[in-house]
């Protein structure tokens, strides 16, 4: 076979000449594609998973979350991230003052790679590219409106990182540059018996290419367990 | 106090510029820490390690410097001093005089010292004239007269002298672990997978190097990791501390009277004092009975106005009540604005404790 080589035959084209084997239909099924790190998503879960196009977060996109106070943005935001983070992933927080653990714990988040940092001070876009480095999904919440340069920065950041940027704001143009995704909650309203049992929120999901068309739709969050369901 | 082996290798306490002193520290820490896996840096220069453990495993004190001084000698090629002794401080000065002191003798061993290795010229100066040459002299001295004399560094160095701290605050670089990190994460190829059950993976040196840059622009307390244990109130159950701080104990107990699921999204630090009044204006109070005085109608906080639409509660908490006793009771409140909040009552008052946000 070593002549093969010899006189004037490549691999490739011994390769292109033999023919290509058939595979039995139960080992393709297991067969995954190849993907690189940008491509990779990470893993979303219910009932988010159904919102949103190929049911994942896309490595190195941003998402912003917009919410009136006390709507539920946060709950939003750290629903989003917690089924990558309960899959091993490492989560940062940046500018979430007095953050309820027991209700991101709650939420699914494993407390054991989530970084927080609640009072960034001045310096949160600094603190937020720094912490893209190093960690799989970033929530953030700038203390006001950011500005264009910062948030251009960031966004690149996160796609060279392959990081999910995830921007948690209060009302629409709090982060000047249009996001892969974007979930309004555009009402929310609480169920209570004896006590507070369950938040209904409705929230419109947008995004470019494949999630273009805005639809809306009731999620429970948070309900009994504290964590996110489908409405 | 922990019996200690240190490890001196002078050359390495002068770093260059061009970071190679940083790099062969490093070099030799990871091979320390083979021989013993919580071997210490303490500074450039310097290392501790517990000698307990590893004498029992390579069989006895003497074998433990044996294999030290070799794995110096081997990794850099450079000299070492090694000393045992109890605490860090007295550990460095026998790592300095090349001496092990056998177990109880440290103390005699810290008092025969002269007074210039506690570092502080005037302090020396002034105890050489009152006639005290030795860290055991000074150490004889009443607390109450060296505080009225010298400022709180001196009173430390008066509780190393006793005994009571086992080293020096100055003798640590504080800054030497994050600059170690730094050095580790930025030779980690990206993307590598170490991970294997429970080990450390690529992810983590990562997530670790860039909580090192945060920590630096920041400061220590900037940054921090969330642990749950017991308690019944949200605001009890958690604790936020800096990162790289040792790890918390959980406690799993069952802890009865616990406020159950959904829990406030932001709980804060310091709770704000928050007015709770009645269709009459009256403010609403918690009764020794756990009841509301009145339906409250309004809450006001800072200033601003805001109805009450739902309420539930209130949960009375009697906590220690065998001991300093703490009354507390949570209340559940929705506001007009569709915003709800967890508040509790103490000492009279109205905190506002948690948003469900």
């Amino acid at each position: 076979m070593a002549g093969v080589v010899g006189s004037g035959y490549s691999y490739e084209q011994v390769f292109a000449l033999a023919p290509r084997p058939t595979l039995p239909d139960d080992l393709v099924a297991t067969l995954r594609p190849v993907t690189l790190a940008t491509g990779r998503r990470l893993a979303l879960g219910a009932p988010w998973d159904a919102l949103v196009p190929a049911g994942a977060l896309r490595r190195g996109s941003t998402i912003s979350v917009q919410a009136p106070p006390g709507w539920g943005g946060l709950s939003v935001a750290l629903s989003l991230v917690s089924e990558a983070s309960a899959r091993g992933h490492w989560v940062g927080v940046v500018g979430v003052d007095g953050p309820g653990v027991v209700a991101i714990a709650d939420l699914g988040l494993d407390l054991r790679r989530v970084l927080f940092v609640p009072r960034p001070r001045g310096a949160w876009a600094e603190v937020a590219a720094d912490l893209l480095d190093g960690v799989d999904l970033l929530v953030l919440r700038p203390p006001s409106r950011a500005s264009l340069l910062a948030a251009r920065r960031l966004t690149d950041r996160a796609r060279e990182r392959s990081t999910v940027l995830v921007v948690l704001g209060e009302a629409r143009g709090s982060w000047p540059l249009p996001t892969d995704l974007t979930f309004l909650v555009t009402g929310a309203r609480w169920h209570a018996s004896s006590r507070l049992d369950e938040r209904h929120l409705n929230v419109r999901v947008t995004g470019r290419g494949a999630a273009q068309r805005g639809a809306d739709h009731v999620v429970v969050l948070p309900d009994g367990q504290g964590r996110a369901a489908a409405g | 106090m922990e019996r200690l082996l240190a490890v001196w290798v002078p050359v390495l306490g002068d770093e260059s510029p061009d970071g190679s002193t940083l790099r062969t520290y490093l070099t030799l820490l990871d091979a320390l820490v083979v021989l013993c896996p919580f071997t210490e840096p303490v500074r450039l220069g310097l290392y501790a390690l517990p000698v307990r453990g590893p004498s029992r495993f390579f069989g006895g004190e003497a074998a433990v410097l044996d294999a030290a001084a070799t794995t110096v000698h081997d990794v850099t090629g450079l000299e070492s001093r090694l000393g045992v002794a109890d605490g860090l401080f007295c550990a460095e000065l026998a790592a300095r005089r090349a001496v092990v002191v056998p177990r109880g003798a440290t103390d005699a061993f810290r008092r025969a010292q002269s007074l210039d290795v506690l570092g502080r010229k005037d302090l020396a100066t002034t105890c050489r004239r009152l006639g005290l040459h030795t860290v055991g002299a000074f150490a004889d001295l009443d607390a109450a007269r060296v505080a009225e004399r010298f400022d709180g560094h001196a009173l430390h160095l008066h509780q190393v002298a006793r005994g009571e701290a086992s080293e020096l605050s100055g003798q640590r670089d504080a800054r030497l672990p994050a600059r170690l990190a730094h050095l580790r994460g930025e030779t980690v190829v990206l993307g590598e997978q170490r991970g294997f059950f429970g080990q450390r993976g690529a992810g983590d040196d990562r997530a670790e190097a860039a909580a090192h840059r945060v920590r630096r622009r920041l400061g220590a307390d900037a940054i921090v990791v969330a642990s749950l244990h017991g308690g019944r109130g949200p605001e009890d159950r958690a604790t936020l501390v800096p990162w790289g701080s040792p790890e918390a104990l959980r406690d799993d107990a069952p802890w009865p009277g616990q406020l159950r699921a959904p829990l406030p999204a932001t709980t804060l630090a310091h709770p704000v004092a928050v007015e709770l009044r009645g269709a009459d204006g009256k403010a609403v109070r918690v009764s020794a009975r756990g009841l509301l005085s009145a339906t409250p109608v309004v809450a006001v906080l800072s200033r601003t106005r805001r109805e009450v639409v739902w309420f539930a509660g209130p949960w009375p908490i009697v906590e220690r009540w065998w001991a300093a006793a703490r009354r507390r009771a949570h209340l559940q409140v929705v506001l007009d604005t569709g915003q709800a909040a967890l508040l509790v009552a103490e000492s009279g008052r109205w905190w506002l404790t948690g948003i469900y946000d």
